[in-house]
């Protein structure tokens, strides 16, 4: 009696939310859009985050206003705490790390968790040393490495499973090297890295191609290999690892998703306001500024590349000898 | 040099936009460096969107107006109330408070004005004639190197706490403790964190600045309530100081100001290294070494004038190099970045408008600051003659919102009244907090530096004997050590002899 009691009062809510939801659906978005960047201000996610926020109010699809909100913390991790507990008006930044932490036994939370929306953007990693350092191409770089893995130091930032370091974990694999042999040294962000690699206190790094970028084309570093599988138009110069025979191809990608449970409607309108959004004028010039390659997939497409990436990472992970 | 450029640039600061900019980021600055949490970093996120549609030098000289002003602002309430907001302006309470217990909280006010001022013109001039050696010298600083000067900061600070440095070895010790509490880069472990997201980037040392100062200070007068109220004397002075203190705080600006922004130009240093050790090193050569603490006018003037220097300073490698070396030039470069500017090597060839305009807009910048800031001293020293029962619930709320502001987590406000009432307790056993609140601030990166170096170098010897650099830091912290011992054997010494 108490077991049937419960299912009519399941379906009645069930049946209300449905209607709700449908009468909601037609306004959705009915409040503030809240986009919210699992960082502090002033770093990848947040200028994700606020480039999304300017994009979205240029293109004016939303209808609502949008606003960014910082929730730093635990490497996206507090962040998407936060989104988990909101509703359809909230979407938060994403990356690899996503999947990573997980896997690396740092977080409780999978990607599988959250409803994904799109994938918006892709820089590619680039290895780069000193400019007189002395090694004409990556195979050079990697036979060194080979013979002796500890003779070089390797600075990656933010932490050790991101995907800087992962993407030189992916190379070392493929060109036979054990990875857990190698000498990472960690620093806190980009810049760090820079300092480090022109005052010589590291010998080389795996970094994004827009923490590089000025200091290549300034002469001060040189680019051995990036991770892209085609040459990027805007550096035509620096091979692929793949074209020096390294079957490496890592996107550094940044998405962005919603709260778990999202109606139907809800994800349709995200898909309409983020497809329009990636074509506005804005959204493309802040890719150029900060050395970004476009990366947009729908909600349904990136279900599958989320999938993949899964995939991709569990190996990565388990032969970089960080798995718990 | 070219002139033309430098004229160009002051046309082009002078314009009437970017002056009403200037006006607005100085203005903002002074307010967000006055309330507790809210630092520059904070300000200049916030506006962000505002500088979207700007032209970019003006969005420029807006942030950087917000950066320098906050550190003009930084002081007051250290100097008014005890209740440093942010690391940089902790010196100005060592002597800034007990100038106001005297009855010079005007004086104090303004000559600490004067001091930002003299100290971010020496730094200005410095940015123009050696901003690009001084950011190459600056790549010198690996990790042996910045182990070794996070340790002479250190020990100069620990030598400050007169007549028991042993508990300012043992405050120390707990900052560097704490200090570990977070996710260790280097191997990835999260320790001391009990499953808590929020903790895995460490402790802000700000929220426990506040805590320590702000909230300690309130249950302070709150259990002495029946004493009469400590908000100072009532009687607030002259505003403006007089020939006499001026005379004796022009030596200690003018050697701070070099100071403060040479450890600017470093980065990760900034504004906290740079007031602390510009602060231990007048004490250490002052005449009128007893005053210290009790109200000298050199120790208020020396970290102030270090850290506005220390401001510009750190900019040096945010425009020439494109590496921040503060938190708020991070925020700066982020900002930048949007706006289609690329700080690094090419932007003094290919924009040399750009760079000269900041310079000549931050020269206008310091001098109308320094007019903010005296006509506020009239209304900023009524903060003294509010009541105690107004007062301190109106600080206790600014802390909590300035503690929110940093982290946007509640978690923050355990560790702010955890914070609060160990500073209580702190100040009535009567142990030196500051050494704990530098090794709170230094202690991250220190490890970090430790562990790389050691990967590097494999042992402390090598470490020691790494570079000229490593050399010299090392002297100067056995002789930072060792200065109080010297000093009182060289005294007794002159006492005999007078026998």
């Amino acid at each position: 009696m108490r077991r049937l009691f419960l299912i009519a009062i399941g379906i009645s809510l069930l049946v209300g939310c449905a209607s709700q939801k449908g009468a909601v659906g037609e306004t959705f978005p009915n409040k503030t859009i809240e986009i919210i960047a699992p960082a502090s201000p002033g770093g990848g996610w947040d200028m994700a985050a606020r480039s999304s926020q300017r994009a979205l109010k240029a293109d004016g699809t939303a209808g609502e206003d949008i606003t960014v909100i910082n929730k730093p913390g635990g490497g996206g991790e507090v962040g998407w705490q936060y989104l988990n507990q909101q509703d359809g008006h909230f979407a938060a930044l994403n990356s690899s790390l996503l999947i990573t932490g997980q896997l690396l036994g740092q977080s409780e939370l999978t990607y599988e968790q959250f409803t994904p929306l799109a994938m918006l953007s892709t820089e590619w990693l680039a290895v780069a040393t000193k400019a007189d350092a002395g090694f004409e191409n990556a195979t050079e770089l990697m036979d060194q490495l080979r013979e002796d893995p500890k003779s070089l130091t390797i600075g990656v930032s933010p932490s050790l499973g991101s995907g800087n370091h992962l993407a030189f974990v992916q190379a070392a694999i493929e060109s036979g090297i054990d990875p857990t042999e190698l000498q990472f040294l960690v620093y806190s962000s980009g810049g760090d890295i820079m300092n480090a690699l022109l005052g010589g206190h590291i010998d080389l790094t795996s970094n994004s191609m827009s923490d590089l970028s000025e200091q290549y084309e300034a002469g001060e570093v040189e680019i051995l290999a990036i991770t892209s599988p085609e040459r990027l138009d805007s550096f035509p110069d620096i091979p692929t690892w793949q074209e020096q025979g390294v079957s490496v191809e890592f996107p550094h990608w940044r998405g962005i998703m919603g709260p778990p449970d999202m109606s139907e409607t809800e994800i349709a309108q995200w898909d309409d306001m983020l497809s329009e959004m990636v074509e506005t004028e804005e959204w493309k010039t802040d890719l150029d500024n900060n050395d970004l390659d476009a990366f947009y997939m729908n909600s349904n497409e990136t279900v599958d590349f989320l999938k993949e990436q899964h995939e991709f990472f569990k190996d990565i992970v388990s032969e970089s000898g960080l798995a718990p | 040099m070219d002139t033309s450029v430098i004229l160009d640039g002051l046309w082009t600061a002078l314009q009437p936009v970017n002056l009403l900019w200037l006006l607005f980021g100085a203005a903002l600055g002074t307010i967000v460096g006055i309330l507790p949490g809210l630092g520059a970093a904070t300000g200049v996120a916030v506006l962000i969107p505002l500088t979207f549609g700007m032209e970019p030098v003006s969005a420029l000289i807006l942030m950087a107006a917000i950066y320098y002003g906050a550190l003009f602002g930084g002081s007051r309430s250290s100097i008014l109330i005890n209740t440093p907001g942010d690391g940089s302006s902790i010196a100005a309470a060592f002597d800034g408070y007990p100038m106001t217990k005297k009855g010079q909280a005007g004086q104090a006010m303004s000559i600490a004005a004067m001091a930002s001022l003299i100290g971010g013109l020496i730094a200005i001039f410095g940015f123009i004639f050696l901003a690009l050696p001084l950011a190459k010298f600056a790549l010198n600083f690996g990790p042996a190197e910045f182990l070794l000067l996070f340790l002479f900061a250190l020990s100069a600070v620990v030598t400050l706490s007169q007549g028991n440095v042993v508990k300012g070895f043992l405050t120390m010790f707990l900052g560097l403790g704490i200090s570990t509490v977070g996710i260790d880069l280097q191997s990835g472990v999260h320790r001391f964190t009990f499953d808590v997201p929020h903790l895995t980037d460490g402790i802000n040392f700000i929220i426990i600045i506040i805590g320590i100062y702000a909230i300690g200070e309130v249950l302070y007068n709150l259990i002495n309530q029946s004493k009469q109220m400590d908000t100072g004397n009532k009687n607030i002075g002259s505003k403006w100081f007089t020939k006499d203190q001026w005379k004796r705080s022009l030596g200690p600006i003018l050697r701070s100001g070099p100071i403060g922004f040479f450890l600017g130009v470093l980065p990760g240093s900034g504004g906290t290294i740079a007031s602390l050790l510009a602060y231990s090193t007048e004490k250490q050569i002052s005449k009128n070494k007893k005053e210290f603490g009790k109200g000298a006018v050199e120790g208020l003037v020396a970290p102030e004038s270090a850290n506005s220097a220390s401001a510009v300073g750190s900019m040096i490698p945010m425009l020439t190099m494109g590496i921040p070396g503060s938190g708020t030039t991070a925020v700066m470069l982020g900002a930048l970045v949007m706006i289609g500017v690329t700080p690094g090597p090419l932007l003094f060839e290919n924009s040399p408008d750009m760079v000269w305009t900041l310079i000549n807009s931050m020269f206008i910048g310091n001098l109308i600051l320094v007019v903010i800031n005296i006509m506020m001293v009239g209304m900023l020293v009524k903060v003294l003659k509010t009541p105690p029962n107004v007062l301190y619930p109106i600080v206790l709320i600014l802390s909590f919102l300035g503690a929110y502001t940093l982290g946007y987590s509640t978690i923050d406000f355990y560790i702010l009244i955890i914070a609060g009432i160990f500073g209580l307790l702190l100040r009535v056993l009567n142990y030196p907090v500051v050494p704990m609140i530098l090794a709170l601030i230094v202690g991250g990166d220190m490890e970090q530096n430790l562990q790389r170096a050691t990967v590097i170098y494999g042992s402390p010897i090598e470490m020691l004997f790494a570079s000229p650099i490593t050399i010299i830091l090392a002297i100067l912290t056995i002789l930072s050590l060792l200065f109080p011992l010297i000093a009182k054997l060289l005294k007794q010494k002159k006492g005999q002899s007078t026998i």
